[in-house]
Protein backbone atom coordinates (compact mmCIF):
# COMPACT_ATOMS: atom_id res chain seq x y z
CA UNK A 1 0.00 0.00 0.00
CA UNK A 2 1.41 3.34 -0.77
CA UNK A 3 2.11 5.59 2.24
CA UNK A 4 0.70 9.31 1.93
CA UNK A 5 3.77 11.05 2.43
CA UNK A 6 4.58 14.73 2.91
CA UNK A 7 6.08 15.46 -0.41
CA UNK A 8 4.01 13.62 -2.59
CA UNK A 9 0.45 14.74 -0.52
CA UNK A 10 2.48 18.21 -0.69
CA UNK A 11 3.11 18.27 -4.00
CA UNK A 12 -0.40 17.06 -5.61
CA UNK A 13 -2.59 18.78 -2.59
CA UNK A 14 -1.65 22.08 -2.89
CA UNK A 15 -2.35 22.78 -6.84
CA UNK A 16 -5.67 21.56 -6.30
CA UNK A 17 -6.31 23.22 -3.09
CA UNK A 18 -5.22 26.21 -4.10
CA UNK A 19 -7.19 26.50 -7.17
CA UNK A 20 -10.42 24.91 -5.13
CA UNK A 21 -10.59 27.92 -2.92
CA UNK A 22 -9.93 30.41 -5.33
CA UNK A 23 -12.41 29.23 -7.66
CA UNK A 24 -14.30 29.34 -4.31
CA UNK A 25 -13.89 33.08 -3.50
CA UNK A 26 -13.06 31.77 -0.09
CA UNK A 27 -9.67 34.00 1.90
CA UNK A 28 -8.14 31.12 3.54
CA UNK A 29 -4.35 30.22 3.43
CA UNK A 30 -3.48 26.97 4.20
CA UNK A 31 -0.49 24.77 5.37
CA UNK A 32 0.20 20.83 4.84
CA UNK A 33 2.69 20.23 7.65
CA UNK A 34 3.71 16.79 9.41
CA UNK A 35 1.67 15.51 12.10
CA UNK A 36 2.72 17.53 15.45
CA UNK A 37 1.93 14.22 17.42
CA UNK A 38 -1.27 16.49 18.92
CA UNK A 39 -4.18 14.35 19.20
CA UNK A 40 -7.06 14.82 16.51
CA UNK A 41 -10.57 13.16 16.57
CA UNK A 42 -8.80 10.63 13.92
CA UNK A 43 -5.90 9.49 16.08
CA UNK A 44 -2.65 11.05 15.51
CA UNK A 45 -2.16 11.87 11.93
CA UNK A 46 0.57 11.86 10.04
CA UNK A 47 -0.07 14.92 7.52
CA UNK A 48 -2.17 17.97 9.12
CA UNK A 49 -3.52 20.64 6.22
CA UNK A 50 -4.20 23.86 8.76
CA UNK A 51 -6.19 26.72 7.73
CA UNK A 52 -6.43 30.74 8.29
CA UNK A 53 -6.96 33.43 6.94
CA UNK A 54 -9.90 36.21 7.01
CA UNK A 55 -12.67 33.41 6.02
CA UNK A 56 -11.59 30.72 8.02
CA UNK A 57 -14.30 31.26 10.29
CA UNK A 58 -16.59 29.87 7.59
CA UNK A 59 -14.89 26.55 8.09
CA UNK A 60 -15.94 25.92 11.46
CA UNK A 61 -19.71 26.62 10.84
CA UNK A 62 -22.41 24.36 11.58
CA UNK A 63 -19.98 21.66 13.35
CA UNK A 64 -17.21 22.39 10.87
CA UNK A 65 -18.88 21.28 7.49
CA UNK A 66 -17.10 23.22 5.29
CA UNK A 67 -13.70 21.65 6.82
CA UNK A 68 -14.87 18.56 6.55
CA UNK A 69 -16.32 19.28 3.11
CA UNK A 70 -13.08 20.35 2.13
CA UNK A 71 -11.21 17.24 3.70
CA UNK A 72 -13.72 14.77 2.25
CA UNK A 73 -12.87 16.43 -1.40
CA UNK A 74 -9.19 16.68 -0.97
CA UNK A 75 -8.77 12.85 -0.02
CA UNK A 76 -11.29 11.74 -2.89
CA UNK A 77 -9.08 13.63 -4.87
CA UNK A 78 -6.20 11.90 -3.37
CA UNK A 79 -7.22 8.34 -4.24
CA UNK A 80 -5.98 7.07 -1.03
CA UNK A 81 -6.83 3.60 0.24
CA UNK A 82 -9.12 3.47 2.75
CA UNK A 83 -7.09 2.57 5.52
CA UNK A 84 -4.67 5.38 4.69
CA UNK A 85 -7.43 8.22 5.15
CA UNK A 86 -7.44 8.86 8.48
CA UNK A 87 -3.43 9.76 8.80
CA UNK A 88 -4.39 13.25 7.06
CA UNK A 89 -6.52 15.59 9.02
CA UNK A 90 -7.55 18.61 8.16
CA UNK A 91 -7.91 21.97 10.78
CA UNK A 92 -8.36 25.34 11.78
CA UNK A 93 -7.66 27.04 15.04
CA UNK A 94 -7.65 23.72 16.83
CA UNK A 95 -11.02 23.05 16.28
CA UNK A 96 -10.33 19.10 15.74
CA UNK A 97 -8.82 19.23 19.29
CA UNK A 98 -11.48 21.15 20.93
CA UNK A 99 -14.12 18.52 19.53
CA UNK A 100 -12.34 15.55 20.52
CA UNK A 101 -12.78 16.53 24.42
CA UNK A 102 -16.21 17.81 23.48
CA UNK A 103 -16.80 14.17 21.91
CA UNK A 104 -15.78 12.46 24.91
CA UNK A 105 -17.51 14.54 27.60
CA UNK A 106 -20.45 13.83 25.40
CA UNK A 107 -19.81 10.28 25.59
CA UNK A 108 -19.23 10.03 29.07
CA UNK A 109 -22.39 11.89 29.87
CA UNK A 110 -24.39 10.09 27.75
CA UNK A 111 -23.24 6.61 28.99
CA UNK A 112 -24.39 7.90 32.75
CA UNK A 113 -27.62 8.58 31.94
CA UNK A 114 -27.30 5.07 29.97
CA UNK A 115 -26.77 3.53 32.61
CA UNK A 116 -28.80 5.36 35.33
CA UNK A 117 -31.83 5.22 33.10
CA UNK A 118 -30.90 1.42 32.14
CA UNK A 119 -33.00 2.86 29.06
CA UNK A 120 -30.48 3.61 24.99
CA UNK A 121 -29.48 7.08 24.23
CA UNK A 122 -28.54 7.87 20.56
CA UNK A 123 -26.80 10.81 19.70
CA UNK A 124 -26.46 13.43 17.19
CA UNK A 125 -25.53 12.15 14.01
CA UNK A 126 -22.15 12.10 13.61
CA UNK A 127 -19.35 11.11 10.17
CA UNK A 128 -17.43 8.23 10.54
CA UNK A 129 -14.61 9.88 12.23
CA UNK A 130 -16.18 11.35 15.03
CA UNK A 131 -18.53 7.61 16.21
CA UNK A 132 -15.22 6.63 16.00
CA UNK A 133 -14.34 8.69 18.95
CA UNK A 134 -17.12 7.90 20.64
CA UNK A 135 -16.96 4.29 20.05
CA UNK A 136 -13.34 3.79 21.23
CA UNK A 137 -14.51 6.63 24.26
CA UNK A 138 -16.78 3.68 25.46
CA UNK A 139 -14.99 0.98 24.59
CA UNK A 140 -13.83 0.16 28.50
CA UNK A 141 -17.17 0.92 30.02
CA UNK A 142 -18.36 -2.55 30.94
CA UNK A 143 -21.82 -0.71 31.70
CA UNK A 144 -22.52 -0.19 28.10
CA UNK A 145 -22.15 -0.65 24.36
CA UNK A 146 -22.27 1.16 21.47
CA UNK A 147 -23.75 0.79 17.57
CA UNK A 148 -23.69 3.42 14.97
CA UNK A 149 -26.75 3.15 13.40
CA UNK A 150 -28.94 4.69 10.12
CA UNK A 151 -27.54 5.63 6.56
CA UNK A 152 -25.61 8.52 5.13
CA UNK A 153 -25.84 11.80 7.17
CA UNK A 154 -28.22 10.49 9.40
CA UNK A 155 -25.95 7.85 11.03
CA UNK A 156 -25.38 8.30 14.79
CA UNK A 157 -24.03 6.51 17.84
CA UNK A 158 -27.00 4.59 19.98
CA UNK A 159 -25.59 3.72 23.81
CA UNK A 160 -27.30 0.54 25.00
CA UNK A 161 -26.90 -0.81 28.69
CA UNK A 162 -24.58 -3.63 28.06
CA UNK A 163 -26.72 -6.30 29.71
CA UNK A 164 -29.13 -6.37 26.28
CA UNK A 165 -25.48 -8.37 24.94
CA UNK A 166 -25.88 -10.51 27.53
CA UNK A 167 -29.66 -11.68 26.46
CA UNK A 168 -28.19 -12.25 23.03
CA UNK B 1 -18.69 29.09 -9.87
CA UNK B 2 -19.20 26.90 -13.40
CA UNK B 3 -15.25 26.94 -13.07
CA UNK B 4 -15.41 25.32 -9.45
CA UNK B 5 -18.05 22.77 -10.07
CA UNK B 6 -15.85 21.90 -13.44
CA UNK B 7 -12.01 21.86 -11.72
CA UNK B 8 -13.43 19.39 -8.96
CA UNK B 9 -15.48 17.35 -10.91
CA UNK B 10 -12.24 16.92 -13.44
CA UNK B 11 -9.62 15.95 -10.25
CA UNK B 12 -12.29 12.98 -9.59
CA UNK B 13 -13.64 11.15 -12.33
CA UNK B 14 -11.56 8.96 -14.62
CA UNK B 15 -12.89 10.71 -17.99
CA UNK B 16 -12.34 14.42 -17.27
CA UNK B 17 -13.05 14.95 -20.99
CA UNK B 18 -16.88 14.16 -20.48
CA UNK B 19 -17.20 16.85 -17.91
CA UNK B 20 -19.45 19.58 -18.47
CA UNK B 21 -20.84 21.92 -16.27
CA UNK B 22 -23.92 24.15 -17.43
CA UNK B 23 -25.09 27.69 -15.61
CA UNK B 24 -28.60 28.23 -15.66
CA UNK B 25 -28.44 31.98 -14.42
CA UNK B 26 -31.91 32.91 -12.60
CA UNK B 27 -32.67 36.35 -10.69
CA UNK B 28 -31.05 35.37 -7.43
CA UNK B 29 -29.90 32.26 -8.14
CA UNK B 30 -27.96 29.67 -10.16
CA UNK B 31 -28.57 26.03 -11.42
CA UNK B 32 -25.62 24.37 -12.12
CA UNK B 33 -26.24 21.58 -14.24
CA UNK B 34 -23.10 18.79 -13.99
CA UNK B 35 -22.79 16.38 -16.18
CA UNK B 36 -19.86 13.62 -16.13
CA UNK B 37 -19.67 9.75 -18.05
CA UNK B 38 -21.91 7.43 -17.06
CA UNK B 39 -19.52 5.74 -15.01
CA UNK B 40 -17.87 8.45 -13.47
CA UNK B 41 -21.51 8.97 -11.89
CA UNK B 42 -20.28 7.68 -8.22
CA UNK B 43 -17.04 9.48 -8.72
CA UNK B 44 -19.02 12.75 -8.27
CA UNK B 45 -22.18 11.90 -6.07
CA UNK B 46 -19.96 9.16 -3.51
CA UNK B 47 -21.20 6.82 -0.86
CA UNK B 48 -24.29 7.92 0.19
CA UNK B 49 -23.79 11.44 -1.68
CA UNK B 50 -21.11 12.27 0.56
CA UNK B 51 -18.96 13.57 -2.49
CA UNK B 52 -21.81 15.68 -4.23
CA UNK B 53 -22.87 17.52 -0.30
CA UNK B 54 -19.32 18.22 -0.01
CA UNK B 55 -19.32 20.04 -3.32
CA UNK B 56 -23.02 21.78 -2.67
CA UNK B 57 -21.25 22.77 1.27
CA UNK B 58 -18.83 24.86 -0.72
CA UNK B 59 -21.03 26.21 -3.34
CA UNK B 60 -23.09 27.09 -0.17
CA UNK B 61 -20.40 28.64 1.44
CA UNK B 62 -18.85 30.86 -2.22
CA UNK B 63 -22.38 31.89 -2.59
CA UNK B 64 -22.91 33.00 1.31
CA UNK B 65 -19.72 35.56 -0.34
CA UNK B 66 -21.35 36.66 -3.17
CA UNK B 67 -25.13 37.14 -1.81
CA UNK B 68 -26.36 34.48 -4.54
CA UNK B 69 -27.86 31.02 -4.33
CA UNK B 70 -26.04 27.88 -6.28
CA UNK B 71 -27.47 24.61 -6.90
CA UNK B 72 -26.12 21.72 -8.27
CA UNK B 73 -28.28 19.20 -10.12
CA UNK B 74 -25.88 16.20 -11.42
CA UNK B 75 -27.54 14.55 -14.48
CA UNK B 76 -28.26 11.08 -14.78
Amino acid sequence: MPEPELDNVKLRLEPFLSRLLKSASLEVRFQVLPGSGQIYVTGTPDIVVTFDGANSDLLLQRGGELLDALEHLCLEYLQLPSAERHRIAFDCQEYRALRLEELRLTAATAAESVERSGRPFALNPMNSRERRIIHLALQENPAVRTESEGIGPHRKVVIYPAQKNNRK
Amino acid sequence: MKELVEMIAKALVDIPEEVAVRAIEGEQSTVLELKVAPSDLGKVIGKQGRTARSIRTILGAAGMKLKRRFTLEILE
